[in-house]
């Protein structure tokens, strides 16, 4: 932006600013402001690190014990965070999931919409959603250890 | 790296969304939103993947925002760490195609020198942002309707400004001539020239 600039060209760096908002739809920006929500949480992010439905080479990666080799046809995610990873199958019924190392906490289910469901996580680390979450959520994990982990929106 | 390092308003913008300030963080990713998106469609990614992308990126933003060393150097982090996730996002897509689906097209890349301009023409957008603001709302209504899509005719710009038809010319000189010696774009200007003198250090 040189001294030098005509007033043209400075009108169409005004033009090329403004279209470089309006590319943007306002979903990306407003999903973006929601962000916020997780400042001053201690929540670190925990992101997919596998997803059945992207990746097809299964092996070393169905570790935990509850994921048998049948389970190949079964959507499995796996979340990994620094401290913690969150494994998770969907089922008919259900989403099972296990945290990594196993320890005792809780898992809210956070909706975008806002709404929230809190369920235990048992000694083995495990938990249970019911029923499948539908549409774009999150899951919240905390143990009692102080490990607070928070996974990237996704929808099974 | 080109980077407006003493930018007050980011900085400014960061120490507040720090500091629980919502408005500075809503400021923020408005500012920098079209930087995020602009990367993502270099890369030619799906809307799915955008929107985790950019889920993502602002995450991570919200976990760095007070650890950030350089506030100013804030959409040269956010160009780095989206330009990151898209690549992880795309690995993920092509292991899918590998896998079934045929698609024939070449892995997209995205030079350096490309995102280097998307952070240039982010940080000049939001300079001039900046400048409008501190102009008088005469001006910011009428430089607003001078680049209207598609473009008004002075008629309508008469009409709905209320100002006579003879004297939008004159109007529009001096705006822009305020415009050019706003704080927002001398920033700008001083940062631009030191780029043309260094002639581009930090790019490989």
């Amino acid at each position: 932006m040189r001294e030098d600039w005509e007033d043209e060209r400075l009108l169409d760096a005004l033009r090329e600013s403004q279209r470089a908002r309006q590319d943007v739809p306002p979903w990306f920006t407003q999903a973006g402001q929601g962000a916020y929500a997780w400042h001053d949480i201690a929540a670190q992010l925990a992101r997919l690190t596998y997803d059945s439905d992207h990746d097809q080479e299964l092996e070393g990666v169905m570790r935990s014990a509850g994921m048998r080799s049948e389970a190949a046809s079964i959507r499995a995610l796996t979340f990994t965070s620094a401290r913690l990873s969150i494994e998770l199958e969907v089922t008919a019924d259900s989403l099972v999931g296990q945290i990594i190392p196993p320890r005792q906490g809780t898992v809210e289910q956070q909706a975008m919409s806002g709404e929230t469901a809190i369920v235990p996580i048992d000694e083995i680390g495990c938990f249970y959603l019911q029923p499948v979450p539908t549409g774009s959520f999150r899951l919240r994990c905390k143990t009692g250890d102080g490990v607070d982990v928070v996974t990237n929106w996704f929808v099974v | 790296m080109p980077a407006m390092r003493d930018d007050p308003t980011v900085i400014a913008l960061v120490t507040r969304a720090v500091n629980s300030d919502k408005d500075a963080w809503n400021e923020i990713v408005e500012r920098y939103a079209p930087l995020v998106w602009s990367i993502c469609a270099r890369y030619q990614l799906k809307t799915q993947d955008i929107e985790d992308v950019g889920q993502t990126v602002w995450l991570l933003l919200v976990e760095q925002l007070g650890k950030l060393r350089e506030p100013a150097a804030l959409p040269g982090w956010l160009a780095t760490t989206t330009q990151r996730e898209c690549l992880r996002a795309l690995t993920a897509a092509r292991r899918t195609q590998d896998s079934g689906t045929l698609d024939d097209a070449p892995p997209v890349v995205v030079d350096a020198e490309a995102i280097e301009q998307e952070i240039l023409a982010a940080e000049r957008n939001a300079a001039l942002r900046d400048a409008l603001g501190e102009l008088p709302v005469s001006c910011q209504q009428l430089l607003a309707m001078l680049i209207s899509d598609p473009p008004r005719s002075y008629a309508e710009i008469s009409a709905t400004l209320r100002i006579p038809v003879g004297s939008i010319g004159p109007q529009r000189a001096r705006c822009l001539e305020r415009l050019r010696r706003s704080r927002a774009l001398a920033r700008l200007g001083a940062s631009e020239a030191r780029v043309s003198r260094s002639g581009g250090e930090g790019c490989a």
